[in-house]
């Protein structure tokens, strides 16, 4: 807890010399990130907008990591989320009560299917999940523009994004005029569903045993392959049900730039929440300070926001130390006893 | 000249990139380091070289920067995962977001604008046919290394079994911490490849990738260098043939795709179920 | 060569360190092939390499780690020879050990530690093994349960069981463990023993039949076969029995999440789990704080006490146990020992592999000898001649053919 302000304010400090170099002042800069995340209620629905979409693919992360799996695609399983909810959203027609449903179900189906091809690659073949999962990013993200430029092109859209969906299918809002949404409502709820299954199921006993002594869990009678499986299907089917929320309730419509790269920052959320649902949910909002500031930063105090991306990769290379997913590979060389 | 060498030599141009960062690759798994963040590497490496060639003038300069860059990222990562026990795949990770962001944010501070550079002084197409060249014989010296001498061999036994060479009374965690920084240099050669050589500028989002294509090389090469170069070349052919094959009807989004999908077939053992040294990605922790 | 590579300019003399490697070879008698990939040595030549490379080093201190641990009774007397003529060469050795009868026999000056102190400093000719022990364990050593007289019935029957890979394997065996018996497996460790122990566990595939009460096991199943009552007791604790972040309430409901006694529906029952751990805490004497402590802070004994306590809670009929005292103090030691006797006593089948001869000898209603992966002797209680069944161990059997001596 010490250790994580000690390496907050390193790294504040390493964005106020950044801003530096950047000509601008960073007490400026400082002020006019938290003003553009907190300074009124647009401002503070717009980060709980960022905030939401964060919080479904550090969900997912997290979820994967309890399970001894590195999960590093969340970001593709978000856009397949997010596809599959665009294309079928801009051609359905009917009342919200029907389509939401189902658009939202879509979208996790959608990251389900894109998290099991990962899955079966470790569960079947032994083929490290970290390679498959950062390949399929990329595979993600070719697919869905080549799918929303060609074959699923939807008539009345421009470039490499579907149609707007009917207003039907536009998830309710929680504040007029904003576009926060029931989204953070499901995220929250999932958090608070993910720590009981954890907590007290035997899924979830089982799912930790496999993440934190797999060969204990093995013998145990706990089936790795399965576990592992089942484990990044749900994973995906998380950071796709949050490309589905983007879609259905942010932008409206499928773009292939729907995500600013939430689902790397939601690796970084993942381990300042120490890999605990409740936690993470914190640490996405003070994440989604981050997005939602640097616009307003970069607008207001000349800060090019890109400085933002640099301090969160700097903070999960800080904040991982001893970060070990105890039970991987990655257990230290020392043998005891 | 003919379509087929034009192909051979564009498979070669491909190639080049891709072959600097699999040796990279290559020499920090040996160790027992598994490079994520060779994509990283690639980025700081071009981008260096970029803002160097523009502040002096000088694409030679340009090019020394950008090899500094790539080894200091690999220092970065070395000592992250080496002394503070940081988990190498997050590391990785957070290297590759931290080069992206930061050299997006060195566009505008050196250049004013975002999301590309100005054009600046390169090393033209004879600094192209030599960096080409270069990267093969990168892979000679890097095999002969690897195969036979005193380095080579502390390097491959520390990505075996460090605890073993700790006995032997040398300490693994700087074998290793040397094999990322050289391999941070190889590294940030590639993203000068792609910035000075085949390029004169800097954009946005211009290694597209090929420090992942490159991870994948390696798997396909079992971890040799030989081997790395020349899943290297194939890689470099299939991007390539994607050049030629533009105007049938096969989408380029497919064809881009190609090495993505060859990796994952790697992960099924189609290339043979090689084994990866036996301590890759585990740190090592003193007593 | 690793460490002190000899050169010729920047390049590895390869021919000049396999002369080496030849030399130091033929000086210490350590017969070994310079071109042999370790990898695939059996444990005990590897051993031999390991000593070479540092005796190339010629120290001025040697510290041999269990050195005796994977070697036969013979290859055991080659290496003291080694090592004696190395210390009257000047060499000072240092042996952690803790076979008490090599210490007597081999050394000079015995230091004996106990929980990171030294307790006892010891002249070798002025001391005996039951001192030794006494010191070790800070008074007088428990004693072990009292065997029963038990009328064993037919439990675990294995029949043609090949299993593992190269030398590590297990080649067709076939034998039985009756419930009310304790079946004790000697060899040195890399005989196979740990691909009987996985097989019989069901974590690897082998060829042959394993039956419990005539039903034949499915291959490769740990969920069955803890439902059809066998529990092991496995060779690593720290990796294979526990999970050493949680508690002793979590790692107690281990093996037995989904049996009804500890599940409610989808949940885990805590309470019931919470119960189980102070039944094996007081049960087994585990010193512990409380059963919410995180089993990494127990000693290696307590561990163990665990893992041998949760074995036994719920009653099974077959219990496999691999190396149960392996690197506890002898306290602790004696409480598991004298656990698997009661067990015994009141019916359970018991296999038990173990490296330490002593140990199989002085719990063993039956030993069966395994030899490269074969059994080569089997031996009732009676007429277990120690000195036959060490040269079984170290491959008298392969000429002669299986040994069978019966009471």
């Amino acid at each position: 807890m010490i250790r994580g302000l000690w390496i907050g304010l390193g790294l504040a400090v390493v964005a106020a010399a950044a801003m530096l170099l950047a000509g601008a002042n960073p007490l400026l800069g400082f002020w006019a990130l938290f003003r553009g995340a907190l300074g009124g209620e647009r401002q503070i629905s717009e980060t709980l907008v960022q905030t939401t979409s964060l919080l479904f693919p550090s969900l997912a992360v997290a979820f994967a990591f309890r399970a001894g799996l590195f999960n590093i695609g969340a970001e593709g399983q978000l856009v397949i989320g997010g596809l599959a909810a665009g294309v079928i959203g801009a051609r359905l027609d009917t009342s919200g009560l029907i389509s939401i449903p189902i658009l939202l179900v879509a979208g996790a189906a959608g990251g389900a299917v894109w998290g099991s091809i990962a899955g079966i690659l470790r569960a079947r073949f032994g083929g490290n999940e970290v390679i498959a999962t950062l390949m399929l990013n990329i595979i993600a993200a070719l697919l869905a523009n080549y799918l929303v430029v060609g074959p699923l092109h939807s008539p009345g859209a421009a470039g490499a994004e579907t149609a707007e969906l009917p207003h039907s299918s536009w998830l309710p809002t929680l504040l007029p005029d904003t576009r926060l949404t029931v989204a953070l409502l499901i995220a929250l709820a999932l958090a608070f569903v993910l720590r009981w299954v954890f907590d007290r199921t035997v899924f979830g006993y089982e799912l930790r045993a496999a993440g934190d002594a797999p060969e204990a869990a093995r013998r145990a009678g706990i089936d790795l392959a399965k576990t592992a499986f089942v484990a990044m299907a749900l994973s995906g089917a998380m950071a796709g049900l949050g490309g589905a929320t983007i879609v259905t309730g942010v932008l409206h419509r499928f773009n292939v730039s729907l995500s600013p790269g939430y689902g790397f920052i939601a690796i970084a959320v993942a381990l300042v929440g120490d890999l605990d649902p409740l936690k993470i949910i914190i640490a996405s909002f003070a994440f989604g300070i981050l997005q939602s500031g640097a616009l307003t930063m970069q607008a207001l105090a000349h800060v090019p926001k890109d400085v933002v991306s640099f301090v969160e990769g700097l903070a999960i290379v800080a904040l991982a130390a001893r970060r070990f997913v105890a039970g991987r590979k990655q257990m230290t060389a020392v043998a005891q006893e | 000249m003919s379509a087929f060498q034009d192909f051979v030599v564009l498979s070669l141009v491909k190639a080049a990139p891709l072959i600097y960062a699999a040796l990279a690759g290559v020499i920090c798994e040996r160790a027992g380091i598994l490079n994520i963040a060779l994509e990283g590497q690639l980025t700081v490496g071009a981008f260096a070289a970029v803002a160097a060639s523009f502040a002096t003038g000088n694409p030679v300069v340009g090019l020394l920067a950008g090899v500094a860059a790539g080894a200091l990222v690999g220092l970065l990562l070395g000592f992250a995962a080496t002394r503070f026990g940081v988990d190498q795949i997050v590391a990785g990770t957070g290297i590759n977001l931290l080069a992206l962001g930061g050299a997006a944010f060195g566009l505008t501070v050196v250049f004013g604008q975002p999301g590309a550079s100005a054009e600046v002084p390169a090393l033209g197409v004879s600094g192209e046919r030599i960096m080409v060249i270069g990267a093969f014989v990168a892979a000679i010296l890097l095999h002969l290394a690897l195969y036979r001498t005193p380095w080579g061999l502390r390097t491959r036994a520390s990505g075996e079994n460090p605890r073993a060479v700790h006995s032997a009374g040398i300490d693994p965690r700087n074998v290793r911490l040397i094999a990322t920084v050289v391999g941070g240099a190889l590294a940030g050669l590639g993203g000068v490849y792609l910035s000075l050589a085949e390029l004169d500028l800097y954009s946005d989002g211009m290694t597209a990738g090929r420090g992942f294509i490159a991870l994948a090389a390696v798997i396909f090469g079992r971890w040799t260098p030989i081997g790395a170069t020349g899943a290297a070349l194939g890689f470099g052919a299939l991007a390539a043939l994607q050049f030629v094959l533009q105007r049938s009807g096969v989408p380029s989004e497919f064809m881009q795709a190609l090495p993505y999908l060859a990796a994952l077939a790697a992960l099924t053992g189609i290339a043979g179920r090689a084994r990866a040294p036996q301590a890759d990605g585990v740190p090592y922790a003193e007593v | 060569m690793l460490g002190r590579e000899p050169r010729r300019g920047a390049e590895l003399d390869r021919a000049a360190a396999r002369a080496e490697v030849e030399k130091l070879s033929r000086e210490y008698g350590l017969a070994v092939d310079p071109d042999d990939v370790v990898e695939t040595l059996p444990v005990g030549i590897a051993q031999r390499v390991e000593l070479l490379r540092e005796l190339a080093r010629e120290p001025a201190v040697l510290i041999l780690d269990e050195p005796t641990a994977v070697l036969a009774p013979a290859e055991i007397d080659a290496l003291f020879a080694t090592v004696r003529a190395l210390a009257l060469r000047g060499t000072a050795v240092l042996i952690i050990t803790h076979k008490l009868q090599e210490v007597v026999a081999h050394t000079s000056r015995i230091t004996v530690m106990r929980a990171g102190k030294v307790v006892a400093r010891l002249e070798t000719a002025q001391t005996n093994v039951d001192a030794i022990a006494r010191a070790m364990v800070g008074g007088e050593l428990p004693e072990l349960a009292a065997r029963m007289e038990t009328t064993p019935h037919p439990a675990l029957a294995v029949r043609g069981l090949g299993a593992g890979e190269s030398s590590l394997a297990v080649r067709d065996a076939s034998f039985e463990v009756r419930g009310g018996e304790i079946v004790g497996v000697a060899g040195v460790e890399g005989n196979g023993q740990s691909a009987l122990a996985d097989a019989i566990a069901g974590v690897i595939s082998y060829r042959g039949t394993i039956a419990l009460g005539g039903i034949t096991l499915p291959a490769g199943e740990p969920a069955r076969r803890i439902a059809r009552g066998i529990r092991t007791i496995p060779q690593d604790r720290r990796r294979e029995a526990l999970v050493l972040p949680w508690s002793i309430v979590e790692n107690a409901a281990l093996g037995d999440q989904r049996s009804p006694s500890l599940r409610r529906g989808a949940t885990v029952d805590r309470k019931a789990a919470r119960e189980l751990a102070k039944r094996i805490v007081e049960g087994f004497d585990v010193r512990t704080p409380s059963v919410d402590t995180s089993v990494s802070e127990l000693s290696g004994g307590n561990q163990q006490k665990v893992v041998v306590g949760r074995a036994l809670a719920h009653d099974p009929k077959f219990l496999l146990v691999y190396q149960p005292t392996r690197g506890i103090d002898v306290g602790a030691a004696a409480l598991v020992q004298s656990r698997l006797i009661e067990a015994r006593n009141a019916g359970v089948a018991v296999l038990l592999i173990s490296f330490e001869l002593d140990e199989v000898l002085a719990l063993s209603d039956r030993v069966i000898v395994m030899y490269r992966g074969a059994i080569v002797g089997t031996f009732e209680r009676g007429s277990i001649d120690r000195a036959r069944i060490g040269s079984l161990m170290a491959g008298a059997g392969l000429q002669t053919g299986p040994v069978v001596e019966s009471a």
